[in-house]
């Protein structure tokens, strides 16, 4: 396999944008954006791999037609909240099999017009029929992780608090002002003992990236770029027997895919973007991953361990919690952040001398199964 | 007279109350939601349907507050665990105040799903007394 590299990237504010503002005229903007910051044209992009859920039928084509890509390869991927990440897989791959040179991978959801109340699976999965929601799941697991580890709810309270300080930095994230452990703790109850804050938004946005083989690079006049070490995908598991909720085998799966790949292991990742589309998400797939150990997560958030300047910084962007979850956007809104973050052009949210990052998804459910789609990416200077 | 049908026939029996899940004779796994080809040992031989306990024990529990317009709040959620047969249920539980302890009993009856304009019944677990080891 050939080495694939992140050339550019580009990104659309994550928020709760009006009706006027269309799916089609953010991942437009979103691609747009990627494309200058690497000097892109719509005649050199060979192909266009476009991540996303509830964008109706040929999402990628529409978007295509508004920047030049019309006629050229354009493919649309949906794997829940892992969709941008499992697009720039598709495109990894192609890349790497010699098929195209420079391609253009756009993750984008537009929400707030379509979805109210929470996310959910398909009405067929019987889990749905009961009254799953996404939220209501990870409610239980909170339940039973501070059960099982004598964790507080203010060690789960506390992801959110840190994520909403990250991105205070971060000009595309839907808040970008800081929140108290007091707020996280009093907001709205959705579904005990998590409350609003704990949640990921409801959101729009669309991100971007340029991905090249080294003949892209060099035609793009690239001297060096990030380089994509490692796309992993597996599916959840059907459980058998009567074990532990939080085991998070679909993440060590994932982890170890993504390690063996990459030729890494977690001491030398830098930085990670994570899946927090609920507080306790986060913690238990660091576990999961074997960044934290089990049952610590909690208290190690609490202590700083996982924040800008600590040992080993986690959503330095924000998170899904902050820097907001337009779903088939985030899985590409992270590589845009690891992009950023190892080429020094994080701002304020930089983490210091970060050579290595590890971007996790984890997108939907199926009944009896620990998950439905996991995506790890692992990206080194 | 109304015929209540379950909302999910392939899974659940109404009347009276009963689970369904798949048994793999080759590997011994049972699996709820019922599999047609066995996940776990991939023998090839197709699993058969076998009925499920009717009553566990709370795992982990929620009441959910929020949900989307077609959801009525509060509602409460919880794994159910039946430990004879060693399968985990998601599940709405019915018939508490509040949420119950994790380990409270719990037995499965049928009930109205949310869907107005309907007759189909869900699943759904309610209390059950204590069952000592010798019941």
């Amino acid at each position: 396999m050939r080495d694939v590299f992140i050339a550019g990237a580009g990104m659309h504010p994550f928020g709760k944008h009006g009706p006027d503002i269309k799916l089609e005229s953010m991942g437009s903007h979103a691609a747009r954006a990627a494309m200058r910051s690497c000097g892109l044209s719509g005649r050199d992009c060979e192909a266009l791999y476009a991540g996303h859920v509830f964008g109706g039928p040929v999402a990628g084509q529409r978007i295509g037609a508004q920047i030049g890509l019309s006629g050229k390869p354009i493919s649309n991927h949906e794997n829940y909240c892992s969709s941008g990440a499992t697009a720039l897989r598709e495109a990894w791959i192609a890349i790497g099999a010699g098929m195209f040179d420079i391609v253009l991978v756009i993750g984008v959801e537009k929400m707030t017009d379509r979805i109210k109340g929470g996310v959910r699976p398909d009405p067929d999965d019987i889990d749905a029929a009961e009254g799953f929601i996404f939220g209501a799941g990870h409610a239980l697991s909170a339940v039973r992780y501070m059960a099982d580890y004598g964790a507080t709810r203010a060690d789960i309270a506390a992801v959110a608090v840190k994520n909403h300080a990250h991105s205070v930095h971060n000009p595309y994230a839907q808040y970008q002002k800081p929140i108290s452990l007091e707020d996280v703790l009093g907001a709205r109850a959705i579904a005990d003992p998590l409350g609003l804050l704990d949640c990921s938004p409801i959101s729009d946005g669309a991100a971007a990236l340029v991905v090249a083989s080294a003949a892209g690079l060099r035609k793009l006049d690239i001297t060096s770029a990030p380089r994509l070490r490692a796309c992993a995908l597996v599916s959840g598991t059907v459980q058998r027997g009567l074990g532990d909720v939080n085991d998070e085998d679909v993440s060590r799966r994932a982890g170890q895919t993504a390690f063996e790949m990459s030729g890494l292991g977690p001491d030398e990742i830098d930085m990670v973007e994570m899946h927090d589309c609920f507080t306790i998400a986060e913690i238990v797939r660091l576990e999961g991953l074997g960044f934290l150990p089990k049952g610590e997560g909690g208290r190690l958030t609490s202590e700083g361990h996982t924040s800008i300047g600590g040992p080993l910084p986690v959503n330095p962007s924000g998170g899904l919690l902050s820097r907001g979850h337009p779903v088939g956007a985030t899985g590409a809104a992270q590589i845009c952040e690891a992009f950023w973050q190892l080429t020094e052009q994080a701002g304020k949210r930089q983490v210091e001398g970060a050579r290595s990052a590890l971007a996790y998804c984890k997108g939907g459910s199926v009944s009896g199964t620990d998950g439905a789609s996991v995506t790890t990416i692992v990206l080194t200077r | 007279m109304h015929d209540f049908k379950s909302f999910r026939p392939d899974v659940f029996r109404a009347t009276p109350a009963v689970l369904f899940a798949s048994l793999c004779d080759a590997c011994g796994a049972k699996c709820f939601p019922p599999r047609e080809s066995c996940p776990h040992c991939g023998s090839g031989a197709d699993p058969r349907t076998v009925e499920l306990g009717t009553t566990g024990r709370i795992y982990s529990v929620t009441t959910v507050r929020q949900a989307p317009p077609d959801l009525p709040t509060p509602y409460l959620l919880a794994y159910v665990d039946l430990p004879d047969d060693g399968v985990r249920i998601l599940s709405r539980i019915e018939g508490f105040d509040e949420a119950p302890a994790i380990g409270t009993p719990v037995a499965l009856v049928a009930s109205d799903i949310d869907r107005t304009g309907t007759d189909e019944l869900k699943f759904a677990f309610r209390p059950a007394p204590q069952v000592g080891k010798d019941a």
